[in-house]
């Protein structure tokens, strides 16, 4: 452990306590993406610690500073909007880089792929002829009874068979260094836009440390997305493609605007979109024309007034009729939200061999379904030593971290699981990894996880890359932006 | 494009514009009460008529502060409660130009961006340390945001949408500024000029920019006449108001295209007849009515109101009756843009 720790090469005791890791201690419980337990960089890692490291506390300061100026500068921001000035806020972004092996990364793409495949296969599933529930392969009330589940697109088809365009699977490592699923989101995952950000600050602060290390290029993704989702457009139709954005006030506008420059398409909101006999058309200065495919950052809810929420402004009235005529696509499609509900998440494997008569690849956390009487006896009996998570939340919000809460809170929340146990499933708390991470004095073991992301059209394709999150607080499992969680920039190493 | 967007491009252009006039107008004021004996009074309270904001000031600070020269550029510079202070002006810039960031260039954003960032923070202590050299700063980040859109976008729609907005806000704030100018100095008569009037006359031109350009202009007598002449029906001035016109002529020639379909013809009609006035007009035929002046620029001031509503029916918002019109002339067509 720590205390044992022997300096590594090239870090000799005098610039020691100068260096960028002068100091830094594993918490030894867990893996450490850049360090041993012996406090020596994980084999391939040395040269690229000792890059870093020889740049000196005093200058990284310095280039941390430079990079927060260049986020802000950039308008790079993700805070709810409101028009007061500084309620803008950056998304913490910090420079240490997480590293994923070259040696790891295609089995992770291989594992992503496998279970994009078998959650597309759900959805196309549990919307058509439902043959995983009338095999009881995963019970019929849990899916019909999550709160994703929309029947008003049962029956509905989306063009070319495409449900899940873009997904972000959060993994996390646990102590042995193997990846884990801890949860899917197949609705309207955000981020990507501070991944390739990221990679352009990291690139103008750290030029040096890039030339050394051999990192997987990021770049694609926007030309990837592109020809994924105007593949998928209905027949006889230019492929005009469109980004429809919630507008400026949503806390990813930052990124749906970056998407549309990026892939040079035109970002759109509820109100500059009508439909007309069935077919979606957007108004311009030459008059109304036609729109084959849209990339949607809307949630379901609020997608058209006429078929839910009846007082959405961020939709376009009619829309469902178009979509489920087959006039335009919607990515993703309406209704993923089944998947992602988190009672559903521990079926993921049966369907993987179900639908594809395979073993999984990615193993995922262990978790109890509250809904299940066995299921729940466990939870409530074990509580301090688990993480209880409400079944449609995201961003860390309804959640319960057993060991770090006091008596009242658990308490509280075990009266919430007996009154709406369909709402919570509780995992034990993994031991997930840690990356060193700069305090603002040294440097810290901070908890990570990563965001992968997966763009599926007529394949699928795994961006090299994706969003590592750190949990800024220390002792902090909770990585969520909303939650004081910051990024760092993912290295897939070539 | 998109007409949401055709609109944005157009405000984002229209404040920024705004932004630019109210520091000139404040600069020059600035210069001009340094070496000059008019009392503030003469001095300050124009501004605030130019931006027809006399009320509201006097309502929240009293008529007495609408001669104070600090009270008068803080209003004008910072307060957020005046719909046309240079920080509302310039936030909402900024808010359009963050409504189409897809539209703009990256470089045009990080300028408009870091231009916002500023006034906040640095931009408060030079305003403090010395007004004359912060409205320069601002001066040259309008400019340089002006230079990035040309040097950085595409010269189509979106382009030709904020250059409208840049011209008719521009024609109309010629207008406004001389309104007010030949309004305070009074019945000027050509032969019967007072230095001090002379210098009045010196300071309209430089609010417009127009200094230089005027004396280079062979030819002219320096004077009332002669000066509202320049700034209205000089073709030559970007900033004259027959200039901005003709140039806003061409440019919604280019966003309707060359087969000028029916979108776009009523902002073009407009346009079209005050281009051809004004081409028509001397400035002995303004000159020799009555309050010739007052009248013509408040007619221009009206007509440019008339055309951006023109424009905002034409392109922005058309009304929904109008769009299931063009359906069935079948004129929508798919997927261009």
């Amino acid at each position: 452990m720590a205390e044992s720790k022997k300096a590594p090469k090239g870090r000799g005791k005098q610039a020691a306590a100068n260096n960028v890791f002068s100091g830094y201690k594993p918490l030894g419980n867990c893996f450490d993406e850049l360090f041993g337990v012996d406090g020596a960089p994980h084999g391939a890692l040395g040269a690229l610690v000792n890059s870093i490291d020889s740049i000196g506390a005093g200058e990284f300061k310095a280039r941390q500073k430079l990079a927060n100026a260049a986020f802000l500068k950039g308008g790079i921001t993700f805070k709810v909007y409101s028009d007061k000035r500084g309620e803008e806020k950056i998304f913490p972004f910090d420079l240490i880089p997480r590293p994923v092996s070259g040696s790891d990364w295609p089995r992770l793409e291989r594992g992503l792929t496998q279970r994009i495949r078998a959650l597309n296969m759900f959805l196309a599933d549990v919307y058509g002829e439902q043959r995983l529930l009338k095999e009881n392969v995963i019970p019929r009330e849990l899916v019909e009874g999550s709160k994703g589940f929309l029947k008003q697109v049962k029956g509905i088809k989306p063009l070319n068979g495409v449900y899940v365009h873009v997904a972000g699977i959060d993994l996390i490592r646990r102590p042995d260094g193997s990846f884990c699923v801890l949860e899917d989101n197949i609705r309207t995952p955000s981020g990507v836009s501070y991944v390739l950000e990221n990679r352009r600050i990291m690139k103008r602060v750290f030029p040096k440390v890039f030339t050394q290390a051999k990192v997987r290029n990021v770049d694609e993704y926007p030309l990837r997305l592109r020809e994924a989702l105007t593949g998928v457009a209905p027949e006889g139709v230019a492929p005009r493609l469109l980004i429809l954005t919630p507008g400026p006030f949503n806390s990813a506008y930052f990124e749906h605007s970056f998407l549309a420059r990026s892939m040079g398409c035109e970002l759109v909101q509820g109100q500059d979109l009508f439909v007309w006999q069935d077919k979606v058309f957007v108004k311009t200065t030459k008059g109304p024309q036609r729109v084959g495919v849209i990339y949607r950052r809307v949630d379901d809810q609020f997608m058209d007034p006429k078929v839910f929420r009846p007082d959405s402004l961020l939709g376009v009235p009619g829309i469902m009729g178009a979509y489920a005529k087959g006039n335009v696509a919607l990515a993703n499609a309406i209704g993923n939200g089944v998947a992602d509900d988190k009672a559903v998440y521990p079926y993921v494997p049966d369907m993987i061999r179900f639908y594809l008569s395979e073993e999984p690849i990615l193993d995922q956390v262990e978790t109890f379904i509250c809904a299940r009487d066995k299921d729940r006896e466990h939870v409530l009996a074990n509580l301090s030593r688990m993480v209880v998570k409400s079944v449609d939340e995201s961003g860390g919000y309804g959640m319960l971290m057993g060991p770090q809460a006091t008596k009242k809170e658990r308490d509280a929340f075990a009266e919430q699981i007996r009154a709406n146990p369909r709402g919570y499933i509780a995992q034990p708390r993994v031991e997930f990894s840690t990356c060193p991470t700069w305090s603002g004095s040294d440097m810290r073991p901070r908890r990570v996880d990563l965001r992968p992301y997966i763009v599926t059209g007529k394949d699928s394709w795994v961006l090299p890359g994706g969003l590592t999150r750190v949990a800024l607080v220390e002792g902090s499992y909770v990585v969520n932006s909303s939650q004081g969680g910051g990024s760092k920039d993912t290295w897939v190493m070539g | 494009m998109i007409s949401r967007v055709a609109d944005s491009c157009f405000w984002l252009y229209r404040y920024m514009e705004r932004v630019e006039n109210v520091a000139r107008l404040l600069d020059v004021n600035l210069l001009v009460v340094l070496d000059t004996q008019t009392n503030d009074q003469e001095r300050w309270r124009p501004v605030l008529i130019v931006a027809g904001e006399e009320p509201r000031f006097i309502e929240r600070f009293g008529a007495d502060s609408a001669d104070d020269a600090q009270a008068v550029q803080n209003y004008m510079v910072f307060d957020e409660e005046n719909p046309v202070s240079i920080m509302s002006s310039l936030r909402w810039a900024r808010e359009n130009a963050r409504s189409i960031r897809d539209t703009i260039s990256l470089e045009m954003w990080e300028a408009l961006n870091a231009f916002w960032l500023w006034l906040g923070e640095s931009g408060q202590k030079s305003f403090a340390r010395d007004p004359h050299q912060f409205y320069s700063e601002v001066k040259e980040q309008c400019a340089l945001f002006h230079g990035l859109t040309h040097n950085t976008v595409m010269h189509n729609d979106p382009f030709n949408f904020m250059r409208l907005g840049m011209l008719l806000e521009r024609a109309s704030q010629t207008a406004r500024v001389l309104d007010v100018k030949y309004h305070a100095m009074g019945p000027s008569r050509p032969d019967k000029e007072s230095l001090e009037e002379g210098i009045e006359w010196i300071a309209l031109l430089r609010s417009c920019s127009g200094y230089e350009s005027f004396f280079k202009k062979s030819g002219v007598q320096f004077g009332g006449p002669s000066i509202a002449g320049f700034l209205i029906l000089e073709p030559d001035f970007p900033r004259s108001i027959l200039h901005c016109i003709g140039r806003a002529v061409n440019f919604i020639q280019r966003v309707r295209g060359a087969d000028s379909g029916p979108i776009g013809e009523q902002s073009a009609e407009l346009l079209g007849a005050l281009h051809a006035r004004l081409a028509d007009t001397k400035i002995e035929d303004i000159t020799s009515a009555k309050a010739g002046i007052h009248k013509e620029c408040t007619r221009i001031v009206e007509e440019t109101a008339r055309i951006c509503e023109a424009m905002r029916l034409d392109f922005f918002d058309p009304p929904l009756p109008q769009m299931a019109k063009m359906m069935k002339m079948g004129s929508m067509t798919q997927g261009q843009s």
